[in-house]
């Protein structure tokens, strides 16, 4: 599903050259939940970004679904990222002018899908992430983990085959944590979801199928995590 | 079509400064197609204040230079003259110490009805103003402002000529705007030999009523040709054509509005662009999301600047409408109320407001290209990373 092979990462920030990633070598096979881990700086969210095609290598190769990600265009990259990857971010990031039925409909208005099609995908979605009957309410009008069910229904309206998500835990307290974690594994297990996951949490160890740990750019070890084997 | 509700949310999400961005907006775009109605209106005023059958003759030298009074008779003498008469200027003042001048002129009392059939004054007043010597027809806009009334006695102390006179006011020019003064030319020319000065030889202006339109321009060249080897040529053209050299002595500060509106159109595009900007700045998390999902560079950037020219041709719409209901109030009101006078005439056109519309949505485009492309060319994950 996923095929990194020696990758590294090297941004100009000035006259000096920082080193996200060197030559990072990984395998994610199609339906496992991952955990990318290490400490801050150490390259998780970088790797993330890669193999989601929001950025380029510097070297190296990221296969993804079948597709070589590093010589395709911008536009492409967006197609790409339309068609195989769902999103998930720490802050939510709902769009608050629009009610929760409205942002799961985002990615679907790239689609040619009538509105009635996409509307009715979108209270699927929201369903599936238990908020069937908030479907109109804003996001101020829902509580930090209910944003992150929006979210993660934002991430899997359009049936990507990977959702990746970047400290989806981070903004929430310790049960809406627990059961956001739920929710990505039951995606994985439920509905054949790749999901990658950067995170700092200690409790989606006992979650994930795998855990990677970076640190200063390089993949230190791979280890099985608590919800599968490695 | 199915980004139309995205992008008009985005417009809600900050109400106050939508509204006040669209309302600068519909200020100027008013205020521009107002200013594009001063040339129609001013032909228009033309046209009301002046007639195209009748005709001014004057000293080809200049206005301050006088006509042989033998002139008049040899003009209505011509074909198609319908009436001739002649203004003298006799420049009296009324409380002279408060600086109280309007303009007065000797005329033949005869010629007034026909020469001025459109000034529709009283017949009775005219046959009146024939009969008394001393009599004076008064503009309403001179008897207003001095608190005169018919059967009034008043008194001019002559400044051009070296006689003062008193009038007895034996009528009105019925036009609110009309300040004029007219006199009996005989009463002057009397009163200039009483004082032991020759009498009236001369003229300052004639005026001519012509039977047909048609006519005036064989008309024009008639009356030239006949006095081009006299002592004094003349130079003739329709009271139109008289009064439009006079506006055209307006036409630098139209030029200077037309500058103004110009500028205040530039302000316009600063204030929409800042206020793109600020909106696209604030929502620069939320543009990565949308190229995370993804939106395309084009989507992205036609969605901000689609948010822009819609919020620009909305406030536009608005402010070409309220041009257009003012002028049109103006044009009804202009009907029953005679102060607001040649202001009927200055309406906003269908044209005039679809030039403002376009206007609008060039401001919508200027302001929204910038920030809108910025935005989209702005790299996903470097983004992310600043703003996460």
């Amino acid at each position: 599903m996923i095929e990194i092979r020696d990758v590294s990462r090297i941004y100009q920030r000035g006259a000096d050259e920082i080193h996200a990633l060197e030559h990072v070598t990984l395998h994610i096979a199609r339906g496992r939940f991952v955990a990318l881990m290490g400490p801050s700086g150490s390259g998780k969210s970088t790797l993330l970004n890669l193999l989601a095609g929001l950025d380029r290598p510097s070297s190296g190769s990221v296969e993804v679904a079948g597709q070589r990600l590093n010589d395709l265009s911008e536009d492409e990259l967006a197609r790409f990222r339309a068609r195989h990857v769902g999103f998930v971010f720490q802050f939510f990031n709902l769009i608050p002018v629009l009610d929760a039925r409205a942002n799961v409909e985002l990615p679907l208005l790239l689609t040619k899908l009538t509105k009635a099609d996409r509307l009715s995908r979108a209270e699927t979605a929201l369903r599936v992430v238990g908020l069937g009957e908030r479907s109109h309410h804003k996001p101020s009008e829902l509580s930090g983990g209910e944003q992150q069910r929006v979210a993660i229904a934002r991430a899997i309206v359009s049936d990507p085959e990977i959702v990746v998500a970047d400290e989806p835990t981070g903004d929430l307290d310790a049960k809406n944590a627990t059961e956001i974690l739920g929710l990505l594994r039951d995606l994985c297990r439920d509905f054949d979801k790749t999901v990658v996951m950067v995170t700092h949490d200690p409790r989606g160890e006992s979650f994930v199928d795998e855990i990677h740990h970076l640190d200063k750019g390089v993949l230190r070890d791979s280890v099985a995590g608590g919800g599968g084997g490695a | 079509m199915k980004f139309l509700p995205f992008i008009w949310r985005q417009l809600a999400r900050n109400k106050i400064r939508t509204l006040l961005t669209a309302g600068a907006i519909a200020l100027a775009v008013a205020l521009v197609c107002l200013l594009l109605t001063m040339p129609a209106g001013m032909d228009a005023m033309l046209k009301r204040l002046a007639s195209n059958t009748r005709v001014v003759v004057v000293n080809k030298a200049g206005i301050t230079y006088q006509l042989p009074y033998s002139y008049l008779q040899k003009i209505r003498a011509m074909p198609g003259v319908v009436g001739a008469a002649s203004w003298t200027w006799y420049g009296g003042a009324f409380e002279i110490e408060k600086g109280v001048t309007f303009p007065n002129f000797a005329v033949e009392p005869d010629a007034i009805g026909s020469v001025w059939a459109d000034y529709k004054i009283d017949p009775e007043q005219l046959e009146s103003f024939r009969r008394h010597r001393n009599g004076a027809l008064v503009g309403r806009a001179t008897l207003t402002a001095n608190h005169w009334k018919i059967g009034d006695t008043v008194s001019l102390r002559g400044t051009a000529w070296p006689v003062d006179l008193s009038f007895e006011i034996v009528g009105e020019v019925p036009n609110d705007r009309s300040p004029v003064f007219w006199l009996q030319r005989e009463y002057l020319d009397q009163a200039l030999r009483a004082a032991g000065r020759p009498g009236l030889d001369s003229l300052g202006i004639v005026w001519v009523r012509v039977d047909d339109a048609a006519r005036v321009e064989p008309l024009l060249r008639e009356i030239d040709e006949t006095f081009r080897n006299s002592e004094a040529q003349t130079s003739s053209e329709t009271e139109q054509s008289y009064f439009k050299n006079f506006f055209s002595m307006l036409q630098g500060f139209v030029t200077v509005i037309l500058i103004v509106t110009g500028l205040v159109a530039l302000c316009i595009v600063f204030i929409a662009a800042n206020t793109a900007s600020m909106s696209v700045r604030e929502r620069f998390g939320e543009i990565a999301v949308l190229k995370a999902v993804g939106w395309s560079r084009r989507l992205i950037f036609g969605t901000l600047l689609a948010e822009a020219v819609l919020l620009s041709t909305l406030g536009g719409a608005t402010g070409a409408a309220v041009s257009f209901g003012l002028t049109q109030a103006l044009r009804g009101a202009a009907g029953w109320n005679p102060a607001l006078g040649p202001l009927g005439g200055f309406v906003v056109s269908q044209a005039v407001a679809v030039q403002g519309l376009f206007l609008a949505l060039f401001v919508g485009m200027i302001s929204g290209v910038v920030p809108a492309f910025g935005a989209a060319r702005r790299g996903v994950a470097e983004t992310l990373r600043e703003v996460f």
